[in-house]
């Protein structure tokens, strides 16, 4: 498997990723719903606003939803790409991290509605943390 | 994706049953309403594997069931259906799905078919400028907080008092597109935002508008009081709640979780419940009822939008054109009613997702003017296959399917499996060669939604007929299509 990566369901679509802590499975859980919404090579350029994600939940799944629905509503209510992430703390409940923003150029590919917890579990595995995301499409 | 699969039997035509206890956990039977070969490829895609999962909730009454347009979704399996005991069963937003009463509304015309090919174009070219469909954040109505909060508590009802439309139409909306909705506390902010700018959008995904011929008649008696007629044009629109629905369904399947997931032992983490009467649940419940009226308001206001080109385009008013709404009816919801369980009548939440309700005759809750008939079922094909009217049967009481029937054909292929397929198509040449005109301002949505991406749409409607859950009455196929 690739550090991140999109598949298909029936009906939506999902992301997949990997790391070997929590920085790096948040990390490219952003990478791949990057992937999703915006393809490859999104269009790139000097940002310079960042907001700041805090959340404290009850496991990983629980703080990667919320993660992946602040993204989400940044894509769409205001039109903003993540194009960086800086973690100031990831663990197993909690997320702190400095979201920067790309600039306003065009809207994501797709209409990504909600994060689902459809059979969302991290596992371990020789030290690799995994999962992967439904999402309401 | 596939699981092991199950050994289902055939108990009747086209009822296919897994018997409680053939695996762990589960205390209810399974059953799919299905053909051979809508049975396998449920097996295939693992959509069987989340009929049993909900055969393992607690306190199911009846069956978990499904319909023959079941295909894998989240939790629940599209096309799936789950009732509680009303006095003290469960809830789960993961049986109602995020688009909460996402549905189909359908008009009849007098408008001859024919009439429709001169201004075929103009007319949908007028949808897409007016009626604000797939990403675009541009909104035809802007509700400040009383307008919206008015919406939420009334639903079409509001529409019709205060924008456009007529009394009228009520009647002819699945619980007279309102129901009880007073504790505005239990919406949160985010899903207040998202819904104030998305009244009256279309949406993307498989939500369309169609103008349709009705082909073939099945059933005349039926036809004729739905006021169906052979040649003539009819209208459907798809769309439900939009970014509201959605924002109510994450926001309580989080609060579900924060209170109960720790006590659960679920297959499927989506499945997360509550008690019908914990704080939780019933906040759940009436914000439910709030986004199934925020849908009522979108389809009514889409209906007067699209009324108000064809009424332009075709130069006269709708009761000229003999405009009138069918039925409009939720797919995605939860609603108490009552059913007869073991010979008495009992007090139920049945959830349906991808389900249709599908009363029979006499049913109080049919409008009057089709209870000689049963309720009209709403079954969208394609963009490039007929779409069926059904009606609700008396014989559905045996299978024990609280009186649900299908509510679509069903997807067959991903949306990345259907883009590929597509690739070197030209989707909307394709569809003018079978004469249908299609608009859209996305061709990589039109693409994920080809013909082939769903099932056989015949084959779906053969089945719900052969299992007695509906009855065929008319059958219409696409001259337009405007898509998300």
């Amino acid at each position: 498997m690739r550090n991140y990566e999109t598949f298909s369901t029936t009906a939506d679509s999902g992301i997949r990723f990997q790391g070997g802590d929590f920085r790096e499975l948040y990390g490219n859980a952003l990478r791949a719903l990057n992937l999703l919404l915006f393809g490859r090579n999104p269009r790139r350029g000097a940002g310079g606003e960042a907001v700041t994600f805090r959340f404290r939940g009850d496991g990983p799944e629980n703080v990667l939803v919320n993660f992946l629905a602040a993204v989400l509503e940044l894509a769409y209510r205001d039109g903003r790409r993540v194009s960086a992430v800086d973690f100031r703390h990831a663990g197993r409940r909690r997320l702190e991290a400095r979201l920067q923003l790309a600039p306003r150029r065009g809207s994501p590919r797709v209409e990504v509605k909600s994060v689902t917890y459809h059979n969302l579990r991290v596992s371990e595995k020789n030290g690799v943390l995994r999962a992967a995301v439904v999402l309401d499409v | 994706m596939s699981s092991a699969p199950r050994r289902f039997e055939e108990v009747a035509a086209g009822r296919w049953r897994l018997a409680r206890g053939a695996e762990r956990g589960m205390d209810a039977d399974a059953e799919v309403f299905a053909s051979p070969a809508i049975l396998q490829a449920a097996q295939d895609d693992a959509s069987i594997e989340q009929v049993v999962n909900v055969a393992c909730l607690p306190g199911l009454v009846g069956s978990s069931l499904a319909m023959p347009d079941i295909h894998y979704g989240y939790g629940f399996c599209i096309g799936g259906v789950a009732a509680f005991a009303a006095a003290a069963g469960i809830v789960l937003p993961g049986g109602v799905g995020y688009d909460i009463n996402c549905g189909v509304r359908l008009l009849a015309s007098s408008i001859p078919a024919v009439e429709l090919g001169p201004v075929r174009e103009r007319i949908g070219h007028g949808i897409l400028q007016r009626i604000p469909t797939g990403l675009t954040p541009r909104a035809n109505y802007k509700l400040n907080k009383k307008e919206f909060q008015r919406v939420l508590a009334n639903g079409a009802r509001e529409i019709v008092r205060n924008f456009a439309g007529e009394a009228g139409d009520l009647e002819f909306i699945e619980a007279d597109g309102c129901l009880p909705f007073d504790q505005p506390g239990v919406i949160g902010p985010k899903a207040c935002e998202r819904g104030s700018s998305q009244l009256g959008t279309l949406g993307s995904g498989n939500h369309f508008i169609e103008l349709q011929e009705v082909v073939e008649i099945y059933d005349p008696a039926a036809a004729r009081l739905f006021g169906l007629e052979t040649g003539r044009i009819a209208v459907m629109i798809h769309t439900g709640s939009r970014g509201f629905g959605h924002q109510v369904a994450s926001d309580y399947i989080e609060t579900f979780r924060k209170r109960n997931l720790a006590r659960l032992k679920l297959r499927d983490p989506q499945l997360v419940h509550a008690a019908i009467h914990s704080a939780e649940g019933r906040n759940y419940l009436q914000a439910l009822n709030a986004a199934s009226n925020f849908a009522w308001a979108n389809r009514q206001l889409l209906q007067e939008d699209v009324l108000a080109i064809l009424e332009e385009a075709l130069g006269a008013g709708r009761d000229k054109l003999g405009l009138r709404l069918v039925y409009d009816q939720a797919h995605n919801i939860a609603k108490f009613e009552s059913h007869e369980v073991g010979g008495r009548p009992t007090d139920l939440l049945v959830h349906r997702k991808g389900a249709t309700r599908a009363l029979p005759p006499g049913h109080a809750d049919i409008p009057a003017k089709y209870r000689a008939a049963g309720q009209p079922v709403l079954i969208p094909g394609s963009m490039g296959s007929s779409s069926y009217v059904l009606r609700g049967t008396a014989s559905a009481a045996s299978a024990g399917t609280f009186f649900t029937s299908a509510h679509g054909a069903g997807r067959r292929l991903s949306r990345h499996q259907a883009v590929k397929l597509a690739a070197q198509t030209d989707v909307r040449e394709r569809m003018e060669k079978r004469g249908v005109l299609v608009c859209s301002l996305s061709s990589q949505g039109l693409k994920e939604e080809i013909p082939e991406a769903y099932k056989d749409i015949d084959d779906v409607v053969r089945v719900t007929v052969a299992s007695g859950i509906s009855e065929k009455v008319a059958r219409l196929r696409p001259l337009l299509v405007v898509k998300g």
